[in-house]
């Protein structure tokens, strides 16, 4: 099964499409399909920050040893 | 025991176990004098007030930051009559105290770590823009974990903090803060970054994070440091050897992560700008391909105007060749064999007259003859 994407690495797929639009390859045919892709992610991250939790793992072991 | 018999070594022996029972460890305070460090393994001094001097002795890796004569001490030890009969105290920790001897010994160490380049900026690593997983290293207790715990919550989400409980003051902190940086960086999967963090105390409190050996641990961490201990005006030693310094547990939560308002707001304006930059680059495109019609329009334009101008003149050439015109001129056509007595057919331009042909001679002959 694959591993969920971290907020980090949503955001990084994000930058990537964004260097897309203002590199060299950037081509007019495959623009919208991009933007489309590019704003559903956004979504998720917004949603991934609204909804997910941190969480906070107290170690059991005992460190005066 | 007047009446019991006893060597020199059981007496040196029954001491000792009589000190051991009635007072197996001490804790005094005094000032330092005649400190001295020999064949590199053992220290010496003496811990004295107004009035008592008492001789201590202690291994050089028990001391955990320097001191030097003067300063202002407190030691845990253990008193012990020696085999030369010369009372002692065997020491297991000694620390200043005072605000003066504290930060003699602060600068001290400062100024020997800084000589090792320990707190070197090229040394300094940088943290992960947005971690995913976090050691933290603190008292589960304490305000300042709660602070930290709160401002990551409010700020960003889905990191994985696990938490290291250890004491933040006291003898024992410095050790189980080592042990459980040994930890996080003996684990399979190594956190993003390492958060110590302490919330505000006395300069005693804190001296826990000046202890030598934590420090070069801090320094010496696989995992980037992020220590945050007391007050922003405190200062650390740890604080300086890791890799960010923060002033505060809440400031070092600010640090680690971002705030998802404006990462959120970020996000947005990427998109907007996107999109902006998607519709410019439309217009753009139908701009080209406008100026590019208007261009072929203005060649097909120009090349009609080049035909009509010719055709003008051909219009021109053509009419001027047209008989009609030579005749409205008053010219006329002569039709027929232009031979003495021949009957000829003079076209003017609206008659039509019959001649017979009289004389026929050359023009050259006629203007001969007329010249004569």
């Amino acid at each position: 099964m694959t591993k969920k994407p971290t907020i980090q690495q949503k955001i990084d797929e994000l930058n990537k499409m964004l260097e897309w639009f203002n590199g060299d390859d950037f081509v007019l045919e495959d623009a919208l399909d991009k933007y489309k892709e590019m704003e559903k992610l956004a979504k998720d991250i917004n949603s991934d920050l609204d909804s997910i939790k941190n969480e906070v793992n107290i170690i059991k072991k005992k460190f005066d040893n | 025991m007047e009446n019991t018999l006893l060597t020199v070594s059981d007496f040196v022996c029954l001491i000792n176990q009589t000190l051991d029972y009635a007072y197996p460890i001490v804790t005094i305070e005094g000032e330092v004098s005649s400190f001295k460090t020999n064949q590199n393994k053992y220290i010496f001094f003496d811990i004295k007030d107004d009035e008592n001097s008492v001789g201590c002795f202690m291994m050089l890796w028990q001391l955990r930051m320097p001191i030097e004569d003067g300063m202002k001490v407190i030691i845990k030890g253990a008193p012990k009559l020696t085999k030369w009969g010369k009372f002692s105290l065997t020491v297991s920790s000694i620390k200043p105290v005072g605000e003066g001897s504290i930060k003699k010994s602060f600068d001290l160490l400062k100024e020997k770590l800084t000589k090792e380049g320990l707190f070197a900026v090229e040394r300094k690593r940088q943290i992960p823009k947005i971690p995913s997983y976090i050691g933290l290293i603190a008292s589960t207790q304490s305000a300042g974990y709660a602070d930290f715990v709160k401002i990551l919550d409010e700020r960003w989400s889905g990191v994985l903090i696990d938490v290291a409980h250890v004491q933040v003051q006291g003898d024992d902190s410095p050790k189980q803060i080592i042990n459980a940086i040994d930890y996080f960086n003996s684990q399979e999967t190594l956190p993003e970054i390492l958060v110590i963090i302490r919330g505000g105390g006395s300069k005693d409190d804190l001296s826990v994070f000046n202890d030598e050996p934590l420090v070069r641990k801090v320094a010496s961490s696989r995992i980037p440091t992020v220590v945050g201990v007391g007050h922003e005006i405190d200062t650390s030693l740890a604080d300086m050897a890791a890799d960010v310094r923060a002033s505060t547990p809440s400031n070092a939560a600010q640090l680690i992560v971002p705030d998802k308002i404006s990462v959120k707001k970020s996000i947005d304006e990427k998109i907007l700008l996107v999109r902006n930059n998607l519709s410019n680059n439309v217009l753009m495109k139908r701009s080209e391909i406008s100026s590019k019609l208007d261009v072929a329009i203005v060649k097909i334009e120009k090349s009609v105007e080049e035909y009509s101008s010719n055709l003008a003149m051909l219009s021109g050439i053509i009419s001027q060749l047209n008989p009609n015109n030579v005749l409205k001129r008053g010219y006329a056509i002569v039709r027929g064999k232009i031979e003495k007595g021949y009957n000829i057919k003079v076209e003017l331009i609206d008659k039509i007259v019959t001649a017979k042909v009289g004389d026929v001679y050359d023009k050259k002959t006629d203007d001969t003859t007329k010249n004569r």
